[in-house]
């Protein structure tokens, strides 16, 4: 492109192509590339690409594309309600529970003897001795009675759970 | 005979809206081989492009009730695989950083031709599709991808303008801008 009428020529080839230029412009890019031979050039090689691309081949997506696709959605949908069990409140809340029921097993059964596996009502029994008469197993029914309609219940239950737990790990060493 | 006249993308999109998902299917049916080629175009990889297109389809699914009526359908979901397609190729442009030597189309060594030089022998339609191919993944990410928007995909400008969010004439413009230099890659790499 030599001067700035051949740049602005070549701006408005895509318009011209189109045919959306108004007639004044047409007349003027119809008598640019008449006389220049640079622009005409530039022109016509670009029809031709132009071409070529809207004449390249279209591609198919593979026969196995549907069933690939609806089985992965199939696996996202699994997965959806996966996470909608595990993250609705009384979901998490029984989790709560569970993690606190565990953490006081744990601990009783860490206070009364760490190696031998013993039965949970002994457990209780001896705990209750030790601490105060069946604490952990009310709180543990308490969570899980309460879990599904007071969530905020439950987790207060569950500090104190775990309180308990401390004190009766207190005891245990004050014990020995 | 007469047929059913055939819902609109809005009206099937519409119906996955409210639980209809063989209307999904649908639209799957309908998108499925234009997207591939969209994508196809920016990755040149069919395995890719592929998985490129499934993503986008989960996206549509998962996110159905993020489509408003208020735009095509058409240029929600080109959006969505042209925006998935170009992240995933500024990846790999960071991995990779193409040298002109991949670029040419023969086993002969790379030389650029004198934009100045006489090219009156040249059969002006006689560039093959992949060295076309070739060359619009030369080209910067902004020309290539209005490229294939609109001379691979041949979309209105006003779709396109919606696509890109950018004003009818800025594409216009960045049509003229990137055939221009679409060609003159294609001079260079043609030597
Ligand atoms: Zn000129």
């Amino acid at each position: 492109m030599q001067n700035t009428d051949c740049t602005f020529i070549c701006e408005q080839f895509t318009e011209y192509q189109d045919n959306s230029l108004s007639s004044k412009i047409r007349a003027r890019v119809d008598t640019h590339l008449a006389s220049c031979s640079s622009c005409s050039e530039i022109y016509q090689k670009l029809a031709g690409v132009i071409e070529t691309l809207h004449k390249l081949p279209t591609l198919q997506a593979s026969s196995d594309f549907n069933s690939t696709l609806l089985s992965r959605i199939e696996t996202l949908n699994q997965e959806t309600v996966w996470q909608k069990f595990y993250h609705s409140s009384s979901s998490r809340v029984a989790g709560y529970a569970i993690a606190a029921g565990l953490i006081v097993a744990i601990g009783i059964n860490i206070m009364i003897d760490p190696i031998s596996p013993v039965k949970t009502g002994i457990q209780s029994n001896f705990a209750g001795e030790q601490i105060k008469p069946n604490q952990p197993t009310e709180s543990l029914a308490e969570i899980s009675d309460s879990s599904a309609n007071h969530p905020v219940d439950s987790l207060t239950l569950q500090n104190s759970t775990i309180n308990s737990q401390n004190q009766s790990m207190q005891l245990v060493s004050g014990k020995k | 005979m007469s047929e059913k006249p055939l819902k609109t993308d809005e009206q099937l999109i519409a119906d996955f809206q409210n639980g209809n998902e063989n209307a999904f299917v649908e639209l799957v049916d309908r998108y499925k081989d234009r997207l591939v080629n969209f994508v196809y175009r920016f990755l040149h990889d069919m395995t890719d492009a592929e998985d490129m297109v499934q993503e986008t389809f989960l996206k549509v699914y998962k996110n159905k009730h993020a489509y408003r009526e208020i735009a095509k359908f058409s240029t929600w979901i080109y959006t969505i695989a042209g925006n998935l397609a170009r992240s995933e190729l500024r990846k790999r442009k960071r991995r990779k950083t193409y040298t002109m030597s991949d670029l040419s189309f023969d086993d002969n060594e790379f030389t650029p031709v004198d934009p100045g030089k006489d090219t009156e022998g040249i059969v002006f339609n006689s560039y093959a599709g992949e060295e076309i191919m070739k060359a619009i993944y030369a080209l910067p990410e902004p020309f290539q991808t209005i490229i294939i928007l609109r001379d691979i995909q041949e979309l209105s400008y006003e779709d396109i303008s919606t696509i890109l969010d950018i004003p009818m004439g800025t594409v216009k413009s960045r049509v003229n801008r990137a055939r221009l230099k679409l060609q003159d890659t294609l001079s260079y790499l043609k030597e």
